[in-house]
């Protein structure tokens, strides 16, 4: 019989095997007399040091306790650093939370001025509101180096990027960060969610075995 | 004592990571027999197990908070428990030798020459397990004595899996040559 399966014996002994490597150390044994007869020498080895070294005289345990109490130093604190990460992470989703509040706020009270400046119901007064909402900073750049220099079809292409631009950051911009803070805040349940649902498999599973 | 659900063990290990001297002294309680028996298994003596296990719960109190409730506290402990059996074996050269004549008294009602034979078993049963390198030494003595799997194995001891198996072989293998006359004679006494 070639192709033993010596070195998979004691794993086989103590139940560590699964799935193929089981059913091929199983089927080896079935058929090799040199295999089985060490796999009974691992048992017996087993068995050996099982019996033939009981342990004694040692003190009970309540009496271990009431000694180690004695002698047991001072509360361990908490380190300052573990402190500092258990706030932070439960500081973290309200942070997020009140971050994607404020970028919701800003964004809508943003748009409302804006709206109020187009329409003209601010009058005169906050000019820069108006300016900014109807052009971007490169356009007004643009307008002023090469404004002369182009001719209608060359200054309206330039308008509707800039029209293209103004709509990107006031309604793609404010999305993409409200994406952002939420995406954060996802992860964050996602890995409390993780933390607990490890907790309960390593609960249910505390002898785990491959 | 039973070991209690991981909920309740759970609480336990909070309160004493809060500083609850109570909570921690339940818990000594709860693992105290098998951190014992793991530690005398590789110092195979009686009095400087004790130490040992005293040192090892001591370590286990002072750096409780680093201690992760989402693992096995057991694992854990046994970790703590086979570095300090290192260290007292380190300061003790005493056990290189197991005292025969301090091994524990044998049931004399099978009549004086098995008992003799039972003390001799013991200690050479001893001295086989301490002949052992330390790193064969604690992966066998977590196995045989301290009933975890390999994958626990490797997690206390911070090694990979294929080499718990390979130094468990290993050792093993040592162990059925030292011991080969004692096993010899068992299984006669046994037919």
């Amino acid at each position: 019989m070639s192709d033993h399966v010596f070195e998979w014996l004691g794993a086989y002994h103590d139940g560590e095997l699964r799935g193929g490597r089981l059913h091929q150390v199983e089927q080896h044994l079935a058929e090799c007399g040199a295999c089985r007869a060490e796999l009974d020498e691992i048992r017996g080895l087993s068995l050996f040091l099982q019996d033939a070294a009981p342990a004694e005289g040692f003190l009970p345990t309540e009496r271990f306790v009431s000694n180690l109490m004695l002698k047991l130093p001072r509360r361990p604190e908490l380190p300052l650093r573990r402190i500092n990460l258990q706030i932070g992470w439960w500081l973290a989703p309200v942070g997020l939370l009140l971050a994607l509040i404020f970028v919701n706020v800003t964004s809508v009270l943003s748009s409302a001025v804006s709206l109020a400046a187009d329409a003209g119901l601010l009058g005169n007064g906050l000019p820069w509101v108006r300016e900014a909402a109807l052009q971007m900073n490169w356009f007004g750049s643009a307008m002023n180096l090469f404004g002369d220099q182009l001719s209608g079809p060359g200054q309206a292409i330039l308008e509707m990027l800039n029209d293209a631009n103004l709509f990107i950051a006031r309604l793609i911009k404010p999305l993409f960060t409200q994406a952002i803070l939420a995406i954060g805040y996802l992860g964050w349940l996602f890995a409390w969610w993780m933390r607990i649902q490890d907790h309960t498999t390593h609960t249910a599973q505390d002898s785990s075995r491959f | 004592m039973t070991l209690p659900d991981r909920d309740a063990e759970a609480v336990l290990i909070s309160r004493a990571q809060h500083g609850d001297r109570n909570a921690f002294g339940e818990l000594v309680s709860l693992h105290h027999r098998g951190v014992v028996q793991v530690i005398y298994r590789m110092c195979g003596d009686v009095e400087l197990a004790q130490d040992a296990a005293q040192d090892a719960f001591i370590r286990a109190w002072l750096n409780l908070h680093s201690f992760r409730p989402d693992s096995s506290l057991r694992n854990w402990l046994y970790r703590i428990a086979i570095n300090a059996a290192l260290d007292v074996l380190r300061r003790n050269a005493k056990t290189a030798e197991v005292d025969f004549e301090a091994l524990s008294l044998p049931d004399l009602q099978d009549g004086p020459e098995a008992a003799l034979l039972q003390k001799e078993r013991q200690a050479e049963v001893r001295q086989a397990i301490l002949d052992l390198t330390e790193a064969g030494r604690a992966v066998l003595v977590l196995r045989e004595y301290g009933e975890l799997s390999y994958q626990e194995i490797a997690t206390a001891l911070d090694i990979p899996l294929g080499t718990v198996m390979s130094r468990l072989n290993y050792a093993r293998r040592q162990l059925k040559q030292s011991l080969q006359r004692h096993m010899i004679r068992k299984e006669i006494e046994n037919v």
